[in-house]
């Protein structure tokens, strides 16, 4: 009986509750709305203060960028990648688990952008991680490319080998 | 019913992570595709929903449809709840089977049943998840759909399709332990055999080893059981739950004050007050269990007959209601004055947004940081609170472009300096100009010591006297010569003597050659170098000017209209933000209030239960004493 009476009064409690908080709610809407509308609008301008940014720092001309890729690959768990461009380190990442669990579901990332002149370089990238017994993993991987007067996409790829337990790494070039 | 909500409110802050299937990149190598993905899988959804709407302006890329419910999910991830819904619905709505497909359309209704469902919408959750084709579903998905269901058919009242859902469900997925837990708190509501709900506690309590954070969930599975029965008469029932929350948890201060009033209840009075001095001697007297403690530990010595010291407990108890009552007052004061919000606001972490980003409630050192935690607890306020962060760290955002525009407009300005330098001061035919200078230079050099050096002897390089000496010497050969035909004298000793002076003049002469055509070579080399490098500046010089950028060109106009828009959401931005803040802290007072009153209530029952307990004491003595004046 008195778990009835508890469980009535608690429904009671929460049915003025919710007729209280409804007609609360409905005078607030407006302004959930407003700041809903407030976030697009931000990320939109965001967005275009972003591509101007690009444009004017990073002109088609000598823009350079790198991205890294990888595949579903079961024996290996990215931790960080490190660049080295013409023999100077410029950028680092640590992964999260949900940045690992992004790449694996097919997302890019793009590590780094700069400007880089036309001629020919070098770019090494330093990758480590795990593998499927959690030993750790470095590998280097270089490539040597020439840059003319366009923009230059590389891409440090991890893909799965069939024939080995081993993925593969690689620096591709986007043609 | 109240715990159901409090259940089905709780649980969706632990699922918010993960919002998409697999799927792999259809379109390789599309670098704003692959970066959309990558930041929507890794929680950032600003700049997803920044990509998504770039992949839109470059005409979808034969993406489809996926491109919509990317955003609707990047929606829901930065709290845009309405958008999204707009979205689903808008996607769900088209009939045509070609449309949309089948998996998309399924996980389209699953998400729009989702959002329901975090909003408090159950009816339209449950009308959303009833459409969902669960065959449709990726393996990850399905036990959070199943899970879903259960939930929502429980709230309807149709156990039996719960059932089968929650069969559904595989056991070793966190998804079971919440199914489970729903299951218990609506069998608590049905009036099932409490065999039956106990079972189902223990079960949901078996399966939280499959859990992240396995002690925290079996904590509260152990504090929901134990006030279940408590408040049905089991006591024992409920000392064996109560007793098994850890000390140290985010729900011991509730599990203490249950455990002393199931032990009360079993008049197990001495044994009650233990969990009760732990509650009040280890947790602040702002959080309300506290609260009730003191009040309830004097009744409980009243019981034990401690009379006097039921009195001292009461009037102990009075003096904390002051002083509670006070920090409550200037917890309020500080909200006026926003020592209280804007320290909040300014510890959060700049970008870091969303429905799934945590507010930091941490604020060390301050005197608010026990009543904020409180006031957490309730859902309403949580989700007002992250809106307000969120706002707070648009302001941010905001403010920060226009640094970077004004920045973005010096380097505007600086590529246009640059490009005039290498245009106006004809720097290529200063450059081109030394150059043939230098050429001439040069080429006369070379002239005069291809003479000075055509012949090997160094006659070349011979002063003006030793050239007349080289000279007399062959007129002295010639007179040594007539000599000799006009008298029979002997010449040879003035042959060997013009020789030997000739001699000395030609080694002296060769001598000074290769002295000379070593410097000459040197300052030649020189030449040679300062030449190439003159020809290397000019050629520098002269592709800057074919290639100067000119990437300045139209950015001032852009820079400009970025800024007067950024300004205006600025302003529009500060006027909604002040206005969310003042939502926030009308909760927030209201909230102090009901607390002071609270406390207001039990300072009363305090002070007329000590003058009760005076009262009954001083007649006890007067009766006591008139007995033995007798």
């Amino acid at each position: 009986m008195k778990a009835i009476q508890s469980i009535a009064n608690g429904f009671v409690l929460f049915l003025s509750l919710f007729a209280s908080s409804s007609l609360f709610a409905a005078e607030q809407a407006g302004l959930d709305a407003e700041i809903e509308e407030l976030k697009a609008e931000v990320i939109e301008l965001n967005r275009e203060l972003f591509d101007l940014e690009e444009q004017l720092l990073y002109p088609a001309t000598t823009s350079f960028a790198v991205f890294v890729s990888m595949d579903a690959v079961p024996d290996f768990e990215i931790q960080s990648v490190k660049l080295n461009l013409d023999e100077q380190d410029v950028t680092s990442h640590i992964y999260r688990a949900e940045q690992v669990e992004a790449l694996r579901r097919g997302g890019i990332q793009k590590i780094y952008v700069g400007n880089l002149k036309p001629g020919l370089h070098k770019l090494k990238a330093e990758i480590m991680g795990k593998d499927r017994d959690g030993r750790p993993v470095k590998r280097l991987v270089v490539a040597e490319f020439g840059k003319a007067r366009a923009s230059k996409y590389l891409e440090v790829k991890i893909s799965s080998n069939p024939n080995q337990n081993k993925p593969d790494f690689a620096i591709v070039e986007w043609k | 019913m109240r715990w159901f909500i409090w259940l089905l409110l709780l649980a969706p802050a632990t699922y918010g992570a993960d919002l998409l299937p697999d799927e792999r990149r259809s379109i390789a190598r599309d670098p704003i595709y692959g970066q959309a993905l990558y930041s929507l899988h890794s929680g950032e959804y600003d700049k997803a929903l920044g990509l998504n709407y770039q992949l839109r302006k470059n005409g979808r890329k034969g993406y489809g449809k996926i491109l919509d419910i990317h955003e609707a999910t990047a929606q829901l991830g930065l709290g845009m709840s309405q958008h999204a819904q707009k979205q689903y619905k808008k996607l769900l709505t088209d009939t045509r089977v070609s449309f949309l497909p089948a998996s998309a359309r399924a996980q389209a209704w699953f998400y729009m049943a989702k959002h329901f469902y975090n909003k408090g919408l159950w009816a339209s959750a449950l009308s959303a998840i009833r459409k969902v084709n669960g065959s449709q579903l990726s393996a990850e998905l399905k036990d959070e759909y199943h899970f879903l269901a259960t939930t929502l058919e429980l709230f309807k009242g149709k156990p039996q399709k719960a059932d089968q859902h929650i069969l559904a469900i595989n056991p070793e997925s966190k998804w079971a332990v919440y199914a489970y837990m729903n299951l218990a708190v609506s069998y608590t509501e049905r009036d099932v055999h409490i065999s039956k709900v106990e079972a189902i506690f223990n079960r949901a309590l078996l399966l939280t080893s499959n859990t992240e954070k396995a002690e925290a969930l079996a904590d509260k599975i152990n504090l929901m059981a134990g006030q279940f029965f408590y408040a049905t008469g089991r006591g024992r029932s409920a000392i064996k739950h109560l007793k098994s929350v850890s000390l140290d948890g985010a729900y011991t201060p509730k599990a203490l004050l249950t455990y002393g009033w199931a032990l009360t209840e079993q008049w197990q009075y001495h044994d009650a007050l233990q969990p009760w001095y732990m509650l009040k001697t280890s947790h602040s007297p702002l959080n309300q269990d506290v609260q009730e403690t003191l009040i309830a530990i004097p009744h409980l010595l009243e019981k034990l007959n401690a009379k006097v010291m039921a009195l001292g407990a009461f009037d102990y108890a009075t003096a904390q209601f002051d002083d509670i009552y006070l920090q409550l007052g200037e917890s309020a004061k500080r909200l006026n004055s926003g020592e209280f919000i804007e320290p909040l606001m300014k510890q959060q972490v700049p970008d870091r947004w969303g429905a799934f980003e945590t507010v930091d409630l941490s604020l060390p050192h301050h005197p608010d940081q026990v009543y904020l935690k409180e006031v957490m607890s309730q859902g309403y306020f949580q989700g007002e609170l992250t809106n307000l962060r969120d706002l707070h760290v648009m302001r941010n955002q905001l403010q920060r472009a226009l640094e970077d525009l004004t920045a973005l407009d010096e380097t505007a300005d600086l590529r246009k300096q640059e490009y005039l330098q290498v245009k106006q001061e004809e720097q290529v035919s200063k450059h081109k100009s030394h150059l043939s200078t230098l050429q001439t230079r040069y080429k006369k050099l070379l002239t005069r010591i291809n003479k000075a050096f055509k012949d090997p002897d160094g006659s070349g390089l011979a002063s003006e006297p030793e050239k007349e000496q080289l000279e007399s010497f062959t007129q002295v050969t010639k007179q040594i010569k007539n000599v000799a035909k006009l008298s029979s004298q002997n010449i040879q000793s003035y042959k060997d003597r013009l020789r030997r002076v000739e001699g000395v003049l030609k080694w002296t002469l060769s001598e000074r050659y290769s002295e000379r055509k070593q410097q000459v070579s040197q300052s030649l080399a020189l030449l040679e170098e300062k030449i190439r490098q003159a020809k290397k500046q000019y050629n520098a010089t002269e592709y800057a000017y074919t290639v100067s950028p000119k990437s300045f060109n139209g950015f001032k106009n852009k820079i400009e209209a970025l800024r007067q828009t950024y300004q205006k959401q600025l302003v529009k931005l500060d006027k909604v933000y002040y206005q969310q803040r003042e939502k926030v802290g009308s909760i927030v007072k209201v909230d102090i209030k009901k607390r002071q009153e609270r406390v207001m209530d039990y300072q009363m029952q305090a002070r007329l239960a000590a003058a009760r307990l005076f009262d009954e004491t001083s007649n006890k003595q007067r009766l006591v004493a008139g007995e033995v004046r007798q």
